[in-house]
């Protein structure tokens, strides 16, 4: 749907709500309960912490559709409360195993060459009959990312939203996003060319 | 060129964000340094494959847990418009006591070093907020809420703060 024709059935809904107008709720499961049950089992990764957090993001949204300022596009403002919500849901959590990013960034010597040989693991990657384990390592790795980059991560190459979009959403700049997003791919570069690398050595 | 200053700037690079004179500049490195052509390929087919598996690491929702949360907030949304009152009245409520925490870290320098940053950003282009703040800082008076238009723009920076960020040192 063009963003233009979302944004006039957003204002529509927006304003059903705010009158307590009957099916307005019904309305708006029907196009935001996937999408935020999805997202937030993305930050959870578990389905029954997903549910309750979902509950809560449409009892929020329900409760302040009144507060709502319209300077922000709807599905970003339900977006930034899903994630608030569930950020606020990790924390209370024992953390899980994360990994230092910083173990996996690329390694210069002082003049700024690469300090280590490069691998050319493109071809491995290609072949058709990696494609499922390949897709499974990619999503453990991700998941293995501290909150602060998976949330970009997922908002961003997982639901597909631009730059400015996962930006709005999380209240940080675009500078800030593309920074987070850059060095959660380099990490998932490094994490790849390892896994390949012990695969050609088996 | 060298070799780091390329890997930081491939995301600019691949999203052609990039200034075509820099641009002209990477591919002659990526040209002679097969390191860094190596790199950049990899770079890019990780970003391919992550964005293979967008359908693949959609999570549906499953038909009861959609039926469960539809009855359940269907059925909250019914008792609502009774209870709007209560909770517009408790909303304006929670958003003036942080706002009242806000102004007191503030003023015992005791915001988070991402909360100064915006407050400072805020009040070098707000003349308003800087005079509201200097008298407040220096005046030991008593805190009390802010006026209308400066609690509005405090509002504002607190909801510009990045998710689960919090304003204050702990
Ligand atoms: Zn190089």
């Amino acid at each position: 749907m063009p963003a233009t024709d979302r944004w006039k059935e957003d204002e529509g809904l927006l304003e059903r709500l705010r009158k307590g107008a009957p099916g307005a709720v019904e309305e708006l499961l029907r196009l935001y309960q996937g999408k935020i049950f999805s997202l937030a089992m993305s930050i959870l990764k578990n389905e029954s912490d997903a549910e309750e957090a979902t509950q809560d993001v449409f009892m929020t949204v329900i409760r302040k559709v009144n507060t709502f300022k319209g300077n922000s596009a709807f599905y970003s403002w339900i977006y930034r409360i899903c994630v608030n919500t569930c950020l606020m849901r990790l924390r209370g959590r024992r953390r899980g195993d994360t990994v230092a990013i910083e173990d996996f960034m690329p390694v210069f010597t002082e003049e700024g060459m690469h300090a280590s040989p490069v691998d050319d693991w493109s071809k491995e990657v290609e072949r058709k009959a990696l494609n499922e384990e390949l897709g499974k390592m990619i999503r453990k790795f991700t998941e293995e990312l501290s909150e602060k980059y998976r949330v970009v991560f997922v908002l961003s190459d997982i639901e597909g939203l631009s730059n400015e979009e996962t930006a709005k959403i999380l209240g940080m700049s675009v500078p800030a996003v593309k920074s987070r997003l850059h060095r959660a791919r380099l990490y998932l570069r490094e994490q790849l060319s390892r896994y390949l690398q012990e695969g050609k050595a088996d | 060129m060298n070799c780091k200053e390329l890997a930081y700037l491939l995301a600019d690079y691949l999203d052609g964000s990039m200034d075509p004179r820099i641009r002209a500049e990477l591919d002659e490195h990526i040209a002679r340094c097969k390191a860094c052509m190596i790199f950049a390929k990899t770079y890019r087919l990780t970003c391919r494959k992550a964005a293979e598996l967008r359908g693949d690491i959609h999570y549906e929702i499953p038909d009861e847990v959609q039926e469960r949360l539809t009855a359940f907030l269907v059925s909250a949304a019914r008792k609502f418009p009774g209870q709007m009152d209560d909770y517009r009245r408790q909303a304006e409520r929670e958003c003036e006591e942080k706002v009242l925490a806000f102004c007191r870290a503030a003023v015992e320098g005791k915001l988070s070093s991402m909360a100064a940053i915006m407050m400072d950003g805020h009040i070098a282009v707000c003349p308003k907020c800087r005079e509201y703040f200097v008298v407040l800082r220096s005046a030991h008076a008593d805190l009390c809420l802010p006026p209308r238009e400066i609690l509005e723009h405090v509002v504002r920076l607190l909801e510009s703060l990045p998710p689960g960020e919090e304003f204050f040192l702990v």
